[in-house]
């Protein structure tokens, strides 16, 4: 048994490699204040910028805050009721979480696609790995602005292609027309956000131990059966912690769809996110604005939630670490 | 060496290829914009390369000197946005504000993050989560409180307010994703250390972070990108033109009448550059990881 | 004519103001206003600005600018947050709303003399900036909404300009017969203020109103104007398919450079970019038309520049304030002859149509007598203190509308009740 001199304390550290390791390390129990000065000063930061704004938004989602109007009632649930209630509500539930329903899965799947692509080895590895980032450095409206160009239906690179290609004979209404225009948003937004996937589980493929795939070899398993046993469960969690971030990412964006398209044709496009905007500085009412905040954000945790259950991994505590 | 996917040489070409244009694509649009003279640009049936090129916009953003073009009979030469000269300054002012982001999310997400993972202490889980779900509410609901928030602090309108937001916003997931790495290291190499005498800072300088140079790369690239394109925040705290983001200025040329189209894509093109510089520095860092030694042996 | 006679008594006034003013401002210390505007031609605010200084030294001014469409939201931060806040530009659409909520004074009630300016300001302009009877400001640019078409292709089919709708719906479909898709472009963007303004614009053309003078909703009648031009705009967007919508004037601009299209409704300033040889294949092909229906009337409208009620708590920042705003927008209207000969700005300063300065710089892209008549015909819109509101609210029923999502009777009656429940809920009638 080696005891451990370092930190002040005596410890037994189990030696045998058949003892599980983990009893060393990370099963400190009690290791009283210390660890609070490694993320104190994260900690103080981001709370400082969340809780005086959550408490703030609260507190307008459960008063009438209206600027034509003077003072500031207490009305209880009643901004809740009439977000619920309102017209624009419902469709702008509906394409947002479409918009997530597509974009996320799709963002993280073309990540892992791309993740994999990168660490092959072909000529020209670095040129195609540098420019993988370059639709993730833009602002959404400039990235809007590119893909309006793309896409336009009667200046559009897409439809001029197409059509000196002879692939079709009538210009196709990419953003006029309510069906296709979903699509050609998601395609942006995808565009704007694959990079990030695909650049973090390239660091956690490259993470995976070769041996566990050298021993998979030798027990005979075929590519697709080396991915869904040994590569899917390392990267797991990353996949999770992605898709969490792109669904967060796509339920609360705005700009680069807006930018697009202006919430049309009618409200094909219009999204739950711009309506938050929308009620407290157009329609001057943050009392609305806050309430339809918070809902967003009860959503936005079921999402979590869904997403969380669906992919169990060690991300949200072990018992030891 | 992790598995590349393994898919017959021609069809891995193909995929390099498409997704070399997926990628490019729209980028390289824009640089055909910015020196194909807009009359050839709009021509219809369309006639791209029949007028050759011009270096006009990009002289005209960095000198102020009219494109050639103003100069014609008939031109209104009033008629072209001063906003576009904006755009250097104000580049150099997104990079200094995202380098410094990318810069506090390492020095205080890397620590947090490995206590997360590592370390057992009453209010672990709660102290967690309430970095990771401040994420939640919607940047949108935030512009109101932040900004009384900023401007009590007397920070309105410079670069440290931005610095200060967009870190808020992009720790969480650091914090996130670094916890997430910190616990694939293998704890023998920690334990071992440990034997050796180590304390845990010299543990974590010395060990777990050169172990680590890959995530710290990726979670550092994203927290440049994000605060570099970042424009809800950027406008609702910004002052003026001095300390004013690259975003808030392409956005404003984005709708602008003023702005030709052959401007506006200059302005895109010339956005795009810092960040494919710094990925070609840090690159190696991800991927050439130095990830030896204590795996491998 | 007697411009110069009024120019030299508008500079004796402006000179007799100014000596009047000169003692107030003597002996208050150093002042520094904060100047905030939306950022067009930020180059040529900067250096008005700087003319000023030179002639008022005891003056500076600090100027904040944000672009065009987040100007109204960042003011609302700024405005609620208590931000430093002087002289700022104003619109027509937020001044009741704005007034309402105390943010703004009238400059009136401060300074009476600007009560001289009146008659010398085109009346749409001149409602725009009054509320409660009292004038807020004085004019930075006015314009007019417009109906631009292109003369070429007109000319190219043999098409009369047309004069009412039934025309442009006739001349749309003989050139979608010869090939051009979708002859009409129209900015359509539900979020965007002036998607509500083109169609009050439109309405006005045929002689209609939205409103009565008790503020009583006349759109919800089938037989008014208003609702048989929603019905015409829907049936050109879904039954004939003529209409093209695009996002953004900006992008109107290129569009019609296409020459895939022959008609459009904008300001009038995007005719001058759009005419701009610098950059634009077609230009010289557009033109200006009287707004078609009976009336060839149209919306016009003014920004200015407003005093804050911050300002107007301190008698030296509020006479500093009032000397900034006479010299931008009043004295002999150097600031707004600029504006209109360099950048084809319109201008609500009757003495300027008929400046040859500004004529001889606007033939160049426009037909200065034609917007005259058109200026001259041109009306104000109804701005209360819930317009912007209600017009937020009613503007994506108007899109759907106009795609066929909706029936006209329904927007038409919902925007009505609308209107009535904010009339009722902030005036209590």
């Amino acid at each position: 048994m080696r005891v451990e001199a370092g930190g002040g304390r005596a410890r037994a550290v189990g030696a045998p490699a058949s003892r599980p390791p983990r009893a060393t390390v990370a099963a400190r129990s009690g290791e009283g204040a210390y660890p609070w000065l490694w993320i104190l000063p994260a900690l103080a930061l981001v709370l400082l910028f969340t809780l005086y704004p959550v408490a703030h938004t609260l507190w307008t989602s459960l008063h009438r805050v209206m600027i034509l109007l003077p003072g500031e009632p207490f009305i209880g649930l009643a901004n809740y009721r009439a977000v619920l209630e309102s017209a624009f509500f419902a469709p702008a539930l509906l394409n947002s979480l479409w918009f997530t329903a597509t974009a996320a899965p799709l963002i993280v799947l073309l990540g892992l696609g791309v993740a994999h692509l990168l660490l092959a080895d072909f000529r020209g590895r670095f040129l195609v790995r540098s420019v993988v980032i370059l639709p993730w450095a833009l602002p959404g409206a400039i990235s809007a602005v590119l893909w309006i160009w793309i896409f336009h239906p009667s200046w559009g690179i897409l439809n001029l292609v197409l059509y000196e290609l002879g692939l079709i004979e009538r210009y196709i209404p990419w953003l006029t027309d309510p069906g296709l225009v979903r699509v050609s948003v998601v395609v942006a937004h995808v565009w704007t956000q694959f990079p990030f996937a695909a650049v973090l589980l390239m660091a956690a493929l490259t993470a995976i131990d070769p041996q566990l795939y050298e021993a998979a070899k030798i027990d005979g398993a075929g590519r697709w059966q080396r991915f869904r046993f040994v590569t899917f469960p390392q990267i797991k969690a990353m996949v999770v912690v992605l898709l969490v971030y792109a669904a967060l990412v796509a339920f609360t964006s705005y700009d680069l769809v807006y930018a697009m398209t202006g919430g049309g044709p009618g409200t094909a496009t219009t999204l739950l996110s711009f309506q938050i905007w929308k009620e407290s500085f157009s329609m001057y009412n943050f009392g609305n604005g806050a309430a339809l905040a918070f809902i967003t954000v009860l959503i936005s945790l079921g999402f979590i939630f869904a997403i969380v259950r669906a992919l169990p991994s060690d991300l949200f505590g072990d018992a030891d670490a | 060496m992790p598995e590349g996917a393994r898919l017959g040489r021609p069809l891995l070409y193909l995929a390099a290829l498409l997704l070399f244009l997926f990628s490019v694509g729209p980028v390289f649009l824009s640089l055909l914009g910015s020196v194909i003279p807009d009359q050839a640009l709009f021509s219809f049936p369309a006639d791209w390369f029949g007028r050759g090129f011009t270096y006009d916009n990009y002289r005209y953003i960095f000198t102020g000197e009219l494109p050639r073009s103003y100069e014609i009979r008939g031109a209104n030469r009033g008629m072209i946005s001063d906003a576009a000269r904006q755009v250097p300054g104000s580049m150099v002012n997104s990079m200094a504000v995202a380098l410094a982001v990318m810069a506090v999310n390492v020095v205080l997400g890397a620590p947090a993050a490995y206590a997360f993972a590592r370390m057992r202490f009453r209010g672990r889980r709660l102290a967690f989560m309430a970095i990771v779900l401040s994420r939640l509410v919607p940047a949108m609901a935030l512009a109101v409180p932040f900004y009384l928030l900023i401007q009590a602090l007397g920070l309105l309108g410079t670069k440290t307010a931005l610095i200060l937001v967009h870190s808020v916003l992009t720790l969480p997931f650091t914090v996130l994703i670094l916890s997430v790495f910190f616990r694939r290291i293998p704890t023998e190499i920690e334990d071992a250390a440990i034997v050796d005498g180590c304390t845990r800072a010299q543990l974590f300088l010395r060990i777990v972070l050169p172990l680590s140079l890959p995530s710290l790369a990726a979670t550092g690239l994203f927290a440049f990108m994000l605060s570099y394109a970042e424009f809800l925040f950027a406008l609702v705290l910004s002052g003026d033109a001095a300390n004013r983001p690259l975003s808030v200025v392409m956005a404003s040329l984005a709708r602008n009448v003023d702005v030709s189209w052959g401007i506006l894509n200059s302005a895109i093109f010339l956005a795009v550059l810092p960040s494919v510089v710094l990925v070609a520095i840090v690159w190696r860092f991800i991927v050439e990881g130095i990830l030896v030694g204590g795996v491998k042996g | 004519m007697t411009t110069r006679r009024q120019l030299f008594a508008i500079s004796a006034l402006a000179a007799a103001g100014a000596l009047l003013t000169v003692p107030t401002t003597a002996h208050a210390q150093d002042v520094t206003l904060e100047f905030v505007v939306w950022n067009y031609s930020l180059e040529t605010i900067q250096d008005n600005v700087k003319k000023f200084e030179e002639l008022n030294p005891g003056i500076k001014i600090n100027i904040t600018d944000y672009t065009w469409n987040d100007y109204h939201d960042t003011m609302v931060l700024r405005l609620r947050g208590n931000t430093q806040t002087d002289v700022i530009y104003g619109g027509q659409d937020w001044l009741p709303s704005w007034a309402a909520a105390g943010w703004l004074v009238p400059l009136e009630e401060h300074f009476p003399e600007v009560a001289k300016y009146k008659d010398r300001t085109a009346n749409y302009a001149l409602s725009d900036m009054t509320y409660q009877g009292k004038l807020y400001g004085l004019s930075y640019y006015a314009d007019i909404i417009s109906f631009i078409y292109n003369k070429k292709i007109l000319d190219d089919h043999g098409i009369a300009v047309p004069e009412t709708w039934e025309d442009v719906l006739a001349a749309s479909l003989k050139l979608k017969e010869a090939g051009m898709e979708k002859p009409i472009v129209y900015e359509y963007d539900q979020e965007l203020p002036n998607f509500y303004d083109a169609f009050v614009a439109q309405v006005y053309g045929r002689g209609g109103e939205m409103f009565d003078e008790n503020l009583e909703p006349l759109f919800n009648d089938p037989e008014s104007e208003a609702w048989k031009h929603l019905q015409w705009l829907q049936d050109a967007f879904s039954k004939h398919e003529i209409v093209a919508p695009e996002t953004h004037e900006s992008k109107i601009i290129p569009a019609m450079n296409t020459g895939k299209h022959a008609f459009t409704i904008v300001f009038n300033y995007v005719l001058a970019a759009m005419n701009n040889a610098a950059e634009q294949p077609r230009a010289g092909e557009f033109d200006l038309a009287l707004m078609p229906g009976a009336a060839h009337s149209t919306l016009g409208f003014a920004k200015f520049y407003a005093l804050t009620a911050q300002a107007a708590q301190d008698d030296a920042r509020r006479d500093a304030a009032w000397q900034f705003i006479e010299y931008m927008g009043g004295g002999d209207y150097q600031i707004a002859k600029r504006w209109a000969v360099e950048k084809g700005l319109g201008f609500a300063q009757l003495p300027l149509f008929d400046d040859p300065d500004v004529q001889a710089a606007w033939s160049g892209w426009i037909d200065p007598e034609k917007f005259k008549q058109q200026a001259t015909l041109a009306k104000n819109g109804t701005w209360t203190e819930w317009t912007g509101i209600w017009t937020a609210y009613f503007r994506p029923l108007l899109a759907q509308a106009m795609i066929g999502e909706a029936s006209v009777a329904e927007v038409m009656e919902a925007g009505a009740a609308k209107w009535v429940e904010y009339r009722t809920l902030l005036r209590g009638n």
